[in-house]
């Protein structure tokens, strides 16, 4: 009776399955470090993650970006945003406000952050975030407090 | 022996050396897709990204097949914005930052700063 394998083909099975081996164990141990770590973060850091890489391009874009890839990134992420992100939105709205070159359209869009998160609503906490919002701008327009929170609404 | 008789000993050797460390390096990722992983592409990378730059590079090299997944979820110009972070973060470079691919990124973004000091406070204001 003939063996259904022949006996050549051993050695390359064997050759294979070592290689299958060691090709998984290579890409388990890293990839596992990775899962645990991530079960480790609580709920609501977990949840978050999925939105980390949109918020990292719209900082990006906050940082460097011309006025005209600013004021469009700012109208996606408040197309993105729900209104149940507040924090996130009066954000958006306070670097809104910040290149908004109009004394009464800066005074609109922090009223619409105040609404979004209301411990905006007192003007030291408003100054205290356009403030870190300035600080993470590099380029012009947006580096400097708007008029309407140095001066308050003419 | 002549030298086409020893090919052909050897040539099944290196096609299962070949066949078994590839099937071996992508069965974890499709076992995860079969069976539900505990997370996403999305998420691996928002990981990554909120992570400290100096991680092992064995961590980032999870990230090479998701990267081209999330990066097709978004749309120009914020696809181009993604390919800047991910240079001065070298999410695709064991953690190193790329800084030519990421001035030359920059500049087909035609952003007013390009330069290597602002890509460097770009790698953490960026940060989520």
């Amino acid at each position: 009776m003939k063996l259904p394998l022949d006996k050549r083909a051993y050695g390359p099975l064997l050759v294979f399955s070592l290689a299958f081996i060691i090709g998984f164990a290579t890409t388990r141990g890293p990839r596992a470090r990775f899962e645990q770590a991530i079960v480790q973060l609580n709920d609501a850091e977990r949840s978050a993650l999925p939105s980390l890489p949109g918020v990292t391009v719209a900082n990006a874009v906050w940082a460097l970006g011309s006025d005209d890839a600013v004021k469009n990134m700012l109208r996606s992420e408040l197309d993105r945003l729900p209104e149940t992100e507040g924090r996130a939105r009066a954000r958006v709205l306070v670097r809104f406000g910040i290149i908004d070159s109009n004394p009464d359209g800066q005074a609109a869009v922090f009223f619409q952050a105040c609404v979004s998160d209301p411990s905006l609503c007192e003007r030291a906490p408003l100054i205290a975030a356009a403030e870190r919002e300035t600080r993470a701008r590099l380029v012009e327009p947006g580096r400097h407090l708007p008029l309407y929170l140095l001066a308050g609404h003419p | 022996m002549t030298r086409a008789r020893s090919f052909g000993l050897v040539w099944p050797y290196l096609l299962a050396v070949a066949l078994g460390s590839l099937l071996g390096s992508i069965a974890l990722p499709v076992l995860s897709l079969v069976e539900g992983s505990t997370s996403t592409p999305l998420a691996r990378v928002g990981f990554a990204l909120r992570e400290n730059p100096s991680a092992s590079s064995a961590t980032w090299a999870v990230l090479d097949a998701d990267l081209p997944v999330v990066r097709s979820s978004m749309a120009a110009p914020q696809r181009e914005v993604f390919d800047l972070v991910v240079a001065v973060r070298g999410l695709d470079n064991g953690g190193h930052s790329d800084w030519a691919r990421a001035e030359k990124i920059c500049g087909t973004l035609s952003w007013p700063r390009c330069d290597k000091d602002a890509l460097v406070q770009l790698k953490d204001l960026s940060r989520p």
